[in-house]
């Protein structure tokens, strides 16, 4: 039942992030939509990974090595998770830094002025 | 130890290390970087050419383990063939455009070695999350490339690009954990194995994900205007590595994980199909080189897509290899090249590539990227697309290769017209490219363009030496560009004398005679060819080309083989025609006809083959009854090529406007290669029940064609116009004689291909000799050449004697041979038509005579001479051959006629009425000795009169021609031209509406890539998923 | 404006999708096959209690090198994206406002926290094969402490020499130590190079304590330069 919520939460997340993507103008709110969809994602990783009143899947008092495989979580879900935070991460960079050229270029941050090329 | 050193995982040590250690060579200098990202990126490709060649020579795939476990617990890669070759092509191109980025930021130099890097790791990973690492490690090395050029335009298309590429890759990264969420697994093979569990709503919405993601990534139709938009504002060199590179290795990973996706093989296929044609249809509409170059690129890619996902399944495993490689491998060399190119030349627009002008190396490196782009030989991409088309039609899937087709010729359009405008330059066109050293890594493109046609045409079946022999003669002039022009072609000719002879050595039958006839009438057109003296960049390698290629096509035995020769003499054709300027347009319309002629040939052979199960040329006569589509199928292609009317909207403007000499070869032997087609493929033809009433359709047309193209000729005003719509009419009448199915019928169609070939050689080197003296080509500005060229004149007249049928040269022969075989066969419709034709072909070759060379002096002959030496020696070896052929028909005849009998001794259509009971009703020696005396005096009586003044033809003359020729404009309304004029049009506005789809705002981009997800969602499957879920 | 109704209708649709994974989905009861392989093997092989640090730095460190050269590239990408010297007039404008002095406050609390920070990074880089954390939280957490700094002091000068460099070697020694794997032990990148030692204890689990800090250090380095880049 947990997860289902966190894992609904995740999908909401990022449909509030494409419509963001969608509908706003300003390249930096599409930046934090873009980067609401990769949270929402995150999100549901986590979500995916859990297992019914489980733990952390880290071996100390709470939690022996016996015990482990019945009682931890997914470790799975939790390690790309980690990688895909920072691919997040790396990719929001580049879209900011990008942003800040665009705007140098044209004075403005709405994605309209940018319809350069066509056809 | 040398193992471990080969071992293809220091390809990825060496790119994340070779990467990390360049901020420390930086501290020593500029030149340590350059060696150190040339060392490693050599050192990549020898890792993957190493394990390319134990692997092409059956070594087991290499699997390359991480962490010190096995799959599915430590992710694992594997290098097969199929990884290695795309490995190798990657970081070969990478290597040869290393020199693009040696003097950027060491950032730069970084980004590129790792793009490299993560390609090879897309292409050979097996873990899906490890694959989503890669993807991303690629886009981001993208991204940082891109930056490369600033301009505002490049920067919003960057951001369109990264908005998009991150949408898709957020799809990626969900559609992977759906599926870990349904498997718990992320190795690559294991999720194969288990595919059946990827079910239910969580499972299919991850497949669908992840399906979309990769398919996004190639940029299919409409969702890729951002894709568009960087490849045109990109640099060059950028450019080339996302059509190259970062596609190659987003279709591998769509490769590696079709069998995933195997309930959506045929959306798949669809989806590119449409994307193949569409972006080659908007192509035709591109104004802008590197844009141009996206439109082509996104299409290459789709017809890869379509491939795989067409070719998929079991036991496929060798065509996918041959198919799916020589297309990568097509497409990597000749778009990656084509890219560079566009970066040398600078020019941002199609039309200031004329800036190519005056620079041959530059065009010869471009011609051959445009020709393998264009799935030509002897390049991978033909190969390609023949073993895809066999494959197709031999499962049945014949509106796939229709799409096939249609796409690749949209792309052949605009592909080949941006060549044929860039060959000429205009004089005060400005060349901004840089000198010829930076030609220096597209060479390197070509070259490994040409290798790798040698290996896919190998492997497709293309053993023996010989037909390769035109291109390696061609190749061998080349080196040959400094010397004078006439050594040049007396060289030219030597090799194409040997060769031929070495050809045509040990052929026999109806082979044989048409290798001969068609080498023989080459050489002694093409002697004509040295009475120019100027420098003409390439013409004699392509002369020899297709001068070789022409005996190499009845040597051919097997299907590929015809196909590669026929392709190779239209191409070096085509290059001949756009050697003159004006012809340019001509050229064009001349290889698309050509293509389109080819493509129906293909589909021929296809079915054919699929049919009989064999590709030998002999499985013809092995057809069966079915065989009739065939027929269909061959019989335009060859039709085609013949300028049968309706289709022979090319001919006039390329025979006309082609270098004169060029003319004379067109006409004189170029065409007869149509007529050789169409006799083997008439084989088929008698073998079905269907095959005799289509024969009669084909004389038909065969009349219908010499009559109208009669009246057509009258009405020109161009000589080489004239003589033009006269090759046309004559090929009509060779065409019904083949029609006619008979051994008589056929005898007859050698018969005028020998006459026709020797009448339109003369004449056309008459018109360019006419051409040289006066500089006119109109009949209106001509007259009263016979006097200052008599030599010419007696040659023009005893051709136009021969052409026209009058006793008592060849012609006549050939026109009683043809209405005897009519006769014999019923066919009175068609012989009246004969008859017909031969009274208005009476009439332009008339008025040819009497306005060039009598009447009044017309104002541009005055200081005309006779013509240079070596046209009279073509002409009058000519003359010779008509001689003994009008006086010895039964020197030509034998062994036509031997020839002929195995193809009709099983059939019951030649009831063994002999030649001699035919001759014997007419022993042409005491006739023909009379005629010529009868002749020879009406000559000199017209000659006579002429210069007494007494003949006012002039005058009189002219206006019968040109109320005759009012009366046949009447009968001849322009429909043809009119319905191909229409035809184009109406591609055009097709394409102009379609492009309007990309109205460059980014944010409608990326809702086209949402709309594409949930179609693909939809038409996936989803529908019904969801539907049935309800309840 | 126009494409509103277009753009709701795909959220919508992509919603109605989203809805049937939410519905389809249930709840794991007990672990995936592989998933409990992890959870078995990684102590018992690899000697590190914290699975997922396991896992991340040696069954899958693959990826986690990957992810390493992903920072790397921004970290150049983002230079390269911002280079420009002649964008003077754009720049010099928010330079000058980023240039103004930070508060009172905010330095005082720079000067306490930053170092509190940096310890803080240092333990749960170090820790991270025993509970909770790593080389990339840590590393994060050492790029707040440079931000923090930064804000304190926005004139401050990176050292950008240094940083690159430590950058660069800790990621040619991150790739050694898997080389060291490949001829030492089972493979790229396998952890048991050095000794598993005792279960739990500081110094255990083979290479990934050291992984962890030379990717602790890396990060570190490579979100202080993005960040530093930012700044230009």
């Amino acid at each position: 039942m947990t997860s289902t919520v966190v894992l609904s939460t995740g999908l909401v997340v990022m449909l509030i992030g494409l419509w963001g993507v969608l509908a706003h103008r300003n390249i930096l709110r599409i930046i934090i939509s873009l980067s609401l969809i990769g949270t929402g994602t995150h999100i549901l990783i986590v979500a995916i990974g859990y297992v019914r009143n489980g733990t952390a899947p880290i071996i100390d008092r709470a939690l022996t090595v016996a015990e482990a495989p019945a009682r931890a979580v997914d470790p799975v879900p939790s390690a790309l998770v980690v990688t895909a935070i920072v691919i997040g991460l790396a990719v929001t960079a580049i879209l900011l830094a990008y942003a800040i050229r665009l705007y140098e270029s044209k004075k403005t941050l709405s994605i309209d002025a940018f319809r350069d090329s066509k056809w | 130890m040398v193992d471990a050193l080969l071992h293809p995982l220091n390809i990825f040590i060496i790119g994340l290390g070779g990467a990390f250690l360049i901020p420390l060579l930086y501290r020593l200098g500029r030149a340590a970087i350059a060696a150190g990202v040339v060392l490693a990126l050599a050192a990549m490709t020898l890792l993957s050419g190493v394990a390319l060649w134990r692997l092409s020579h059956g070594a087991a795939p290499i699997e390359i383990l991480t962490g010190g476990a096995r799959p599915p617990l430590a992710i694992n890669l594997r290098l097969g063939l199929p990884e290695a070759i795309f490995a190798f092509g990657v970081n070969l191109f990478a290597l040869l455009g290393v020199p693009y980025i040696l003097r950027e930021k060491y950032g730069t130099i970084l980004l590129y070695l790792l793009i490299v890097m993560g390609i090879q790791g897309m292409v050979m990973t097996r873990d899906l999350f490890n694959l989503f690492v890669f993807l991303e490690i690629v886009s981001i090395a993208t991204y940082g490339l891109l930056s490369l050029r600033d301009t505002p335009a490049a920067l919003s298309a960057t951001f369109k690009y990264l908005t998009a590429t991150v949408l898709a890759s957020s799809f990626f990264l969900l559609g992977t954990m759906l599926i870990y969420a349904v498997t718990g697994l992320l190795n690559i093979d294991d999720l194969i194995a288990s595919r059946a569990s990827i079910a239910g709503p969580i499972g299919f919405a991850g497949l669908i994900f992840v399906l979309a993601c990769l398919l996004l990534e190639l940029k299919p139709f409409p969702a890729n205007g951002w894709g568009l938009d960087v490849y045109e504002t990109a640099r060059s060199d950028v450019a080339a590595m996302i059509s190259g590179g970062v596609s190659a290795g987003v279709f591998f990973a769509l490769l590696k994980l079709l069998p995933l996706f195997e309930s959506q093989l045929t959306l798949i296929a669809t989806l590119g199909a449409i994307t193949f044609v569409c972006s080659n249809l908007i192509g035709l509409r591109q104004t802008r080189t590197q844009r141009l170059l996206g439109y082509s690129s996104i299409g290459q890619m789709a017809l890869l897509t379509l491939a795989a996902s067409l070719l998929h399944g079991p036991g496929a495993e060798r065509m996918t290899l041959l198919v799916i490689g020589g297309l990568f491998v097509n497409h990597l060399f000749a778009k990656v090249g084509l890219f560079w190119l566009a970066g040398h030349v600078g020019e941002a627009r199609l039309r200031d590539w004329p800036a190519l002008a005056g620079r041959p190396g530059a065009i010869a490196v471009f011609g051959i990227l445009i020709a393998a782009i264009s799935g030509l030989p002897p390049f991978p991409g033909f190969f390609a697309k023949w073993q895809l088309v066999m494959t197709l039609a031999s499962d049945g899937r014949l509106a796939w290769i229709a799409v096939i087709l249609v796409g690749s010729l949209l792309e052949a359009a605009y592909m080949f017209r941006w060549f044929g405008r860039s060959v000429h330059g205009t004089a005060e066109a400005q060349t901004s490219a840089k000198g010829p050293v930076g030609l220096l890594p597209i060479w390197g493109m070509a070259i490994l363009l040409v290798a790798g046609g040698c290996i896919s045409g190998s492997l497709a079946g293309l053993a023996s030496p010989w037909i390769v022999a035109p291109l390696a003669a061609g190749a061998a002039l080349c080196l040959l560009w400094n010397l004078p022009a006439r050594i040049q072609g007396i060289i030219a000719l030597a090799i194409v004398l040997v060769g031929g002879l070495w050809l045509v050595r040990d052929l026999s039958g109806l082979n044989r005679l048409f290798a001969v006839i068609l080498l023989a009438g080459g050489l002694v057109v093409s002697i004509g060819c040295l009475y120019r003296a100027d420098p003409r960049p390439g013409f004699y390698p392509l002369l020899a080309v297709m001068l070789l290629s022409l005996p190499a096509l009845p040597r051919t035995t097997t299907n590929l083989e015809f196909f590669f020769v026929w392709e190779l003499i239209t191409l070096s054709s085509y290059f001949l025609i756009l050697l003159r300027r004006e012809a340019r347009p001509y050229a064009l319309r001349y290889l698309l006809f050509s293509l389109v002629a080819a493509f129906f040939l293909l589909a021929g052979f296809a079915m054919m083959q699929a049919l009989t199960g064999i590709s030998s040329l002999a499985a013809f006569r092995a057809a069966g009854p079915d065989a009739a589509p065939v027929f269909i199928l061959l019989a335009i292609g060859f039709l085609i090529k013949a300028g049968a009317v309706g289709v022979h909207v090319w001919l006039p403007g390329a025979y006309a406007e082609a270098d004169d000499d060029v003319s004379a070869l067109l006409s004189a032997v170029i065409s007869k290669a149509a007529i050789f087609g169409l006799l083997v493929g008439t084989y088929v033809a008698i073998r079905s029940e269907l095959g005799l009433d289509l024969a009669r359709l084909l004389g038909w047309i065969g009349m219908l064609t010499t009559l109208v193209a009669a009246m057509l000729a009258v009405r020109q005003d161009d000589i080489k116009r004239m003589l033009a719509y006269s090759s046309m009419s004559q090929l009509g009448y060779i065409v019904a004689a083949i029609a006619l199915m008979s051994h008589l019928g056929w005898v007859t169609a050698l018969y005028l291909v020998a006459n026709h070939l020797m009448v339109k050689g003369i004449l056309f080197l008459a018109a360019a000799v006419i051409i040289l003296r006066t500089g006119t080509r109109m009949l209106s500005g001509l007259g009263g050449l016979a006097r200052p060229m008599p030599l010419t004149f007696a040659a023009a007249a005893i051709a136009i004697v021969a052409m026209s049928g009058l006793p008592p040269l060849a012609g006549f022969g050939g026109k009683w041979l043809l209405l005897s075989a009519m006769i014999e066969k019923g066919w009175y419709g068609p012989a009246l038509m004969t008859l017909l034709a031969t009274f208005v072909g009476l009439i332009y070759m008339a008025r040819f005579m009497q306005t060039i060379f009598f009447g009044a002096r017309g104002a541009a002959t005055a200081t005309a001479g006779e013509a240079p030496i070596a046209i009279l020696v073509s002409q009058y070896l000519l003359i010779a051959g008509i001689l003994i052929m009008s006086f010895f028909p039964i020197l030509l005849i034998e062994p036509v006629s031997k020839a002929i009998d195995p193809q009709f001794a099983s059939t019951l259509v030649w009831q063994g009425m002999s030649l001699e009971l035919i001759y014997a009703t007419w022993n042409p020696v005491p006739t023909m000795t009379f005629a010529v005396a009868v002749s020879i005096l009406l000559l000199g009586l017209f000659l006579l009169m002429q210069r007494s003044g007494h003949v006012g033809m002039g005058a009189r003359g002219t206006s019968f021609y040109e109320f005759s020729g009012s009366i046949f404009a009447a009968l001849t309304p322009p429909l043809a031209i009119r319905f191909w004029g229409d035809v184009s049009a109406a591609t055009a506005s097709a394409a102009e509406r379609a492009r309007k789809l990309y109205t460059g705002n980014g944010q409608t981009y990326n809702l086209y890539v949402l709309y594409y997800v949930l179609v693909l969602y939809a038409f996936g499957g989803g529908v019904r998923l969801i539907w049935t879920g309800i309840p | 404006m126009m494409q509103r109704l277009p753009s709701a209708i795909a959220v919508l649709l992509l919603a109605l999708i989203f809805a049937t994974i939410a519905i389809g989905h249930a709840e794991q009861t007990v672990l995936r096959p592989l998933a409990e392989s992890y959870v078995r093997l990684v102590p018992h092989e690899l000697g590190a209690p914290n699975v997922i640090t396991g896992i991340l730095l040696t069954y899958r460190a693959f990826d986690t090198l990957g992810e390493v050269a992903v920072l790397f590239m921004v970290a150049a990408g983002v230079g390269l994206v911002l280079k420009e010297p002649g964008k003077a007039g754009a720049r010099s404008a928010s330079d000058s406002e980023a240039a103004q002095p930070a508060s009172e406050i905010v330095r005082t609390a720079a000067q306490i926290l930053v170092p509190l920070i940096a310890i803080f990074a240092a333990y749960i880089i170090m820790n991270g094969h025993i509970s909770a954390g790593g080389g990339f939280q840590g590393g994060a957490v050492i790029a707040s402490a440079v931000l923090l700094m930064l804000l304190a002091d926005p004139s401050h000068k990176l050292n950008s020499v240094f940083l690159s460099v430590t950058e660069s070697l800790a990621g040619v020694l991150f790739v050694l130590v898997g080389i060291a794997g490949l001829i030492f032990a089972g493979g790229f990148l396998d952890n048991r190079v050095l000794p598993l030692g005792q279960f739990g204890a500081f110094f255990s689990a083979g290479a990934i304590p050291l992984l962890s800090v030379l990717l602790g250090v890396k990060v570190g380095c490579e979100l202080s330069v993005i960040l530093d880049r930012f700044r230009a």
